[in-house]
């Protein structure tokens, strides 16, 4: 089992007190940018994402702890998590998920 | 209410989990309350209730029979003997049309089982996988978690008890599998 670390606990906690919520990041359209939108372009916002191989941002639920939403950085590919972070936080550079991997190669 | 009314948790300790390492024991009837409040306004409304509200995810304030545990950024679970909370429960729904938090009463939905034993972190690790070390969760902590596929909330009481509960209609799963671990290890 994975040990994912919470950044509202601060505190690495098993991977099954979590639940996986998607790409990170997609900002919902407004009522009135949702009325303007045709839909094919609706159906974008909806189902349409990265799928990204590599180093991913996404959201995470830590469901059953502090059932905060939070964002993470994760390589889709090795499923490691190079970072956890607040909501409200900028998605990262490249260049920052660089020095984080840094920073935990020590 | 009645405080002559006794209410029927329905759940039954078998005797095996009575006795041995670990003796396991039902919590009488509680009363819980759910409080949630914006983290801008922990302290003004601790002070209006007259409680301390900790506040960080985990930590636990106890004092005349009322546990206060910080669960997430704007939650607190509150525990206790039952006669001392009809009062924070009713301050607590005065202070809501001033604040922006909300209390529930939610003493119904859970049932308490006390365990005690030197090999207590073996029995709730059988179904919860933090780490029970002293140093990982120390005496006072408190969490919400899981006991297999059921949402728990954690607290330990001293070096060697924890108190854990759960949704009532979980209570014979939990249970169920405490008493599967210990008939395992008598075989
Ligand atoms: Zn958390």
């Amino acid at each position: 089992m994975m040990l994912i670390h919470c950044p509202y606990c601060d505190e690495k906690r098993p991977e099954i007190e979590f639940a996986y919520a998607g790409e990170a990041h997609i900002v919902r359209p407004n009522a009135a940018e949702q009325q303007a939108m045709d839909d094919v372009e609706w159906s974008k916002f909806m189902f349409i994402r990265d799928n990204k191989r590599g180093e991913h941002c996404e959201r995470w639920w830590h469901a059953n702890g502090c059932n905060m939403y939070f964002n993470a950085v994760r390589n889709t590919v090795t499923d490691k998590f190079i970072k956890s972070y607040k909501i409200g936080q900028k998605r990262p550079s490249a260049a920052q998920i660089q020095k984080w991997k840094d920073q935990a190669n020590g | 209410m009645s405080s002559d009314i006794v209410f029927d948790q329905a759940v039954e300790i078998p005797d095996i989990l009575k006795s041995g390492d670990v003796v396991t024991t039902l919590v009488g009837e509680r009363t819980r309350l759910s409080l949630r409040v914006k983290a801008a306004d922990r302290i003004a409304v601790a002070k209006a209730l007259g409680i301390t509200l900790p506040a960080k995810i985990g930590k636990t304030n106890t004092k005349a029979g009322i546990m206060i545990a910080c669960l997430g950024p704007d939650e607190w679970f509150i525990v206790g003997e039952k006669a001392k909370y009809s009062n924070l429960y009713n301050k607590a729904l005065k202070l809501s049309s001033k604040y922006v938090m909300s209390v529930t009463d939610v003493s119904f939905r859970n049932v308490a089982v006390e365990l005690t034993g030197p090999k207590v972190a073996e029995i709730v690790n059988v179904g919860c996988p933090l780490d029970l070390s002293l140093a990982a969760f120390p005496v006072g902590k408190c969490t919400r978690t899981v006991y297999e596929a059921a949402p728990i909330i954690l607290h330990r009481l001293s070096e060697d008890s924890f108190a854990m509960e759960c949704w009532r209609s979980y209570a014979p799963y939990m249970v169920g599998l405490m008493t599967a671990h210990v008939q395992g290890q008598r075989v």
